[in-house]
């Protein structure tokens, strides 16, 4: 089971530049859809690889269902060399996405986030437009339900706030 | 397609979300995923009885 509070707390506590997109933001809005995951984008500076590596290396990060024993070196050179990250840790699965399919960078995206205070932190999450747009860009079946989730929640949330 | 999948939401849940704080759609989250898991080893133990 992934530990998302830790995975949360780890990430902001290390000072990683992140932003929470995937299930776990859309829980974030509202959605009621159990995912099993932590995806975030991650900013690719020079000073955030370090961060990152720092922040997750006490959990083991590994390649998700890749053979034990692989030469898999958690270190920044290995997310020089790499983009989009599927990984399992101690506290659970995560993607570490370099880049989002219909979203970009984390350069990109920053603007099109909310900031949400959860478990004693601050995260950068995709606000709900954001994911609506790249869960359309995605275009695969589980992400049609996935959006027409999204935007009945949306047609909620403005019903919400009238 | 999509306005089809959306005939199929149940709002309510939603609806229930949306009293929540972030924090507290996060918990129930982690509730449902221990829920989920949980079904998963019953039903493990159940096939494992049977044979």
């Amino acid at each position: 089971m992934t530990d998302v509070e830790g995975l949360l707390r780890t990430l902001a506590q290390g000072g990683v530049e992140f932003i929470l997109v995937g299930g776990v933001a859309a829980t974030a809005h509202g959605s009621a859809r159990l995912t099993q995951d932590v995806d975030v984008v991650y900013s690719r500076s020079s000073d955030n690889l370090a961060r990152l590596v720092s922040a997750l290396a006490p959990h083991s990060p590994y390649l998700r269902g890749a053979p034990p024993g692989l030469p898999f070196r958690w270190d920044k050179g290995t997310l020089l060399r790499g983009l989009n990250f599927t990984l399992t840790t101690a506290l659970g699965d995560l993607d570490l996405l370099g880049e989002l399919t219909g979203g970009g960078s984390y350069e990109d995206l920053l603007t099109d986030t909310i900031s949400i205070q959860v478990f004693g932190v601050e995260c950068r999450c995709l606000a709900l437009e954001g994911l609506i747009r790249v869960k359309r860009a995605a275009g695969r079946p589980k992400d049609l339900e996935a959006v027409a989730e999204l935007e009945a929640l949306r047609e909620e949330q403005d019903r919400w706030e009238r | 397609v999509i306005e089809a999948f959306k005939k199929d939401i149940d709002r309510t849940l939603l609806q229930q979300n949306l009293r929540r704080t972030v924090e507290e759609r996060l918990r129930n989250l982690l509730e449902l995923q221990r829920f989920a898991r949980e079904l998963v080893r019953a039903g493990r133990e159940a096939r494992d009885d049977r044979r």
